[in-house]
């Protein structure tokens, strides 16, 4: 069975981005097992120029390393991806490259009406960086809107169209994966490009 | 003009910072320009607010009180660093100080792409409703191979990179004016002006109708106005009324004189309203003014009177062309305040200037050039001021 981190992407108390990854965990058990991991202690990326990891940023990196996939969710802050999901992918991709081939999938949940659509391209944006290099999911996208009221006490999804399509989509993301896993030819390269990728004084 | 440059990087080197330190000292005859560094602005947590905190009000204030703003901002993963976004995200959570601020962007980074593409995502956020900010259009600055570019004094070294810098820094200032002008807040309308002189001030003289021929007659006796050989102390002289009218009459020009309740009180009766520039006739005097105008003008008259009450122009000219090539007629009106500032009504006086002119073009030999466009000078055309404004004798 497949092993997936399922990165919460908001550093706030309070997310229905992590619920949503806490109702997939529990939802998806049966395919895949997926490990909840936060950002919210991570420090604010400042480029150390010794570039000296904080202890948690390792961890997560292993973490992602050892996993077979990951799964971001995304909430939205003014049209782009929450400035706490950027420090932890700058972390992830300073001077160590986790994500590089890394297959990801992107969900995002927000509460008005454009479930984080902007966050999400701005994302893939990211994660198609040299020195991030994942292998995002093509012509995906799962976008909760008005998340405040999609879930129940039970923290399942009400709308069953939106779990058929969540459903539908994380297996298409298992498939993913397998094929991402033959995707072997360029990998050496990638963890090339990504290793030499300068972070020098911009 | 002031504006704040804002580090995007919370780097100890930066390649930005030097960025704007150069524009500030290279281009100082253009604007002021305030460095604001981020580093010390926590990471955004919309569960532990800290939009109080003093670095997160330090660049609040800065903000606030520029009237422009620049980032310089690295590429981190394709985007704008995270530490920058995280003041973004402070400044739109609470507060709002990019709210209708003029920005420009600029960027340098290490590889030839000079951030081109964390400048247009940083456009992207700031143009997000909680920011709100007015980006500058176009004018991309990208400076590529930064290690490369600054000379060991921190001078740019490529001279058309300079002058280039200095032209789109140009354009920003020009920028930073039109949008200030758009976001400035709406004019207070002035207060209506009260046509009818219906709110008596300490000289109306009450109990008589102000619309009666013998206005003058009656208001005179109720007051019992002084006439003829009476002498009237002035600053500074003494005249009789006799020698004030004779006076006023050689005027080369017709005198009205309205009050600040809008009451049409005086005019220099020498003529019968045919021979006038603009005609009166002597039963109008008394009148309140809405009586004295055609009502399609009573809007300019309004107008005029509320720019000299509230003291916007002290004078409102108007260039009457109606009366042909030969005669150069303005009607001129005037606020009359007292010592103390206070608007007391207008004195509008109409002259035909040509033989002032033709006089001084005859003793100095100089000649008008070009056309005279009858049309043209009037200043206060744009609000519909025009020959029909000034006191008519009213069907």
């Amino acid at each position: 069975m497949n092993h997936f981190i399922g990165l919460v992407g908001t550093n706030s108390d309070k997310s229905t981005n992590r619920q949503l990854l806490q109702f997939m965990k529990q939802h998806f058990s049966e395919k895949a097992t997926i490990e909840i991991v936060e950002i919210k202690d991570l420090p604010l990326f400042n480029k150390p120029e010794d570039k000296t990891l904080p202890p948690l940023v390792k961890e997560v990196a292993d973490k992602i390393e050892q996993a077979d996939g990951v799964i971001i969710s995304t909430p939205e802050y003014d049209h782009a991806v929450p400035a706490s999901l950027m420090s932890a992918l700058n972390w992830l991709s300073y001077g160590i490259y986790p994500f590089v081939d890394k297959p990801v999938m992107i969900t995002g949940a927000s509460y008005g009406t454009l479930g984080s659509s902007r966050a999400q391209a701005h994302l893939r944006h990211m994660l198609d960086s040299p020195e991030l290099k994942a292998r995002i999911m093509p012509s995906s996208e799962f976008l909760l809107n008005h998340s405040l009221q999609s879930f129940d006490e039970e923290n399942n999804l009400k709308d069953l169209e939106k779990t058929e399509e969540l459903s539908n989509l994380f297996d298409d993301f298992l498939v993913f994966v397998n094929i991402v896993n033959q995707l072997v030819h360029a990998h050496g390269s990638n963890k090339k490009a990504a290793a030499n990728f300068s972070w020098e004084n911009q | 003009m002031k504006f704040v440059g804002i580090v995007g990087s919370n780097a100890e080197k930066s390649y930005n910072r030097k960025l704007l330190h150069f524009i500030k000292t290279k281009y100082q005859d253009l604007f002021e320009l305030e460095i604001v560094e981020i580093k010390d602005i926590p990471m955004f947590n919309q569960s532990n607010d800290q939009t109080h905190s003093e670095p997160i009000q330090k660049i609040n204030k800065a903000i606030l009180d520029a009237d422009g703003v620049i980032i310089a901002t690295p590429e981190h993963n394709h985007t704008i660093p995270s530490g920058l976004k995280s003041v973004l995200e402070w400044l739109s959570f609470n507060i709002h100080p990019f709210d209708g601020k003029p920005v420009m962007i600029v960027g340098a980074s290490y590889f030839n792409q000079g951030s081109s593409r964390a400048q247009l995502h940083l456009r992207q956020i700031l143009d997000a409703p909680g920011v709100n900010a007015i980006v500058m259009p176009g004018n991309e600055f990208l400076l590529g191979k930064v290690k490369e570019a600054f000379d060991s004094n921190d001078q740019l070294k490529d001279a058309n990179t300079v002058k280039f810098l200095g032209s789109v820094l140009e354009k920003f200032t020009k920028f930073v004016s039109l949008v200030n002008r758009l976001e400035a807040p709406k004019e207070e309308p002035l207060p209506k002006e009260d046509l009818h002189a219906t709110n008596a001030i300490d000289t109306t003289i009450a109990d008589v109708d102000m619309a009666a021929e013998d206005w003058v007659e009656q208001a005179a006796k109720k007051v019992n106005a002084v006439e003829g050989n009476t002498y009237v102390k002035l600053n500074r002289g003494i005249l009789t009324v006799d020698q004030i009218n004779t006076f006023l009459a050689s005027m080369p020009m017709e005198l009205t004189f309205a009050d600040e309740n809008n009451q049409f009180l005086y005019y220099n009766y020498t003529k019968e309203a045919a021979d006038m520039l603009a005609d009166r006739v002597p039963g109008q005097v008394g009148n309140p003014l809405v009586l004295c105008h055609p009502e399609r003008s009573l809007g300019s008259v309004e107008w005029v009177i509320q720019q000299l009450r509230s003291g916007k122009q002290d004078a409102v000219r108007v260039n009457v062309p109606t009366h042909g090539p030969d005669k150069f007629v303005v009607h001129n009106y005037q606020a009359m305040r007292d010592e103390e500032g206070n608007y007391k009504g207008i004195n509008e006086y109409i002259l035909d200037f040509k033989p002032i002119v033709d006089w001084y073009l005859k003793q100095t030999g100089l000649k008008l050039e070009g056309e005279i466009d009858a049309g043209s000078g009037a200043s206060a055309k744009d609000h519909g001021v025009d020959a029909g404004s000034g006191a008519t004798a009213k069907g």
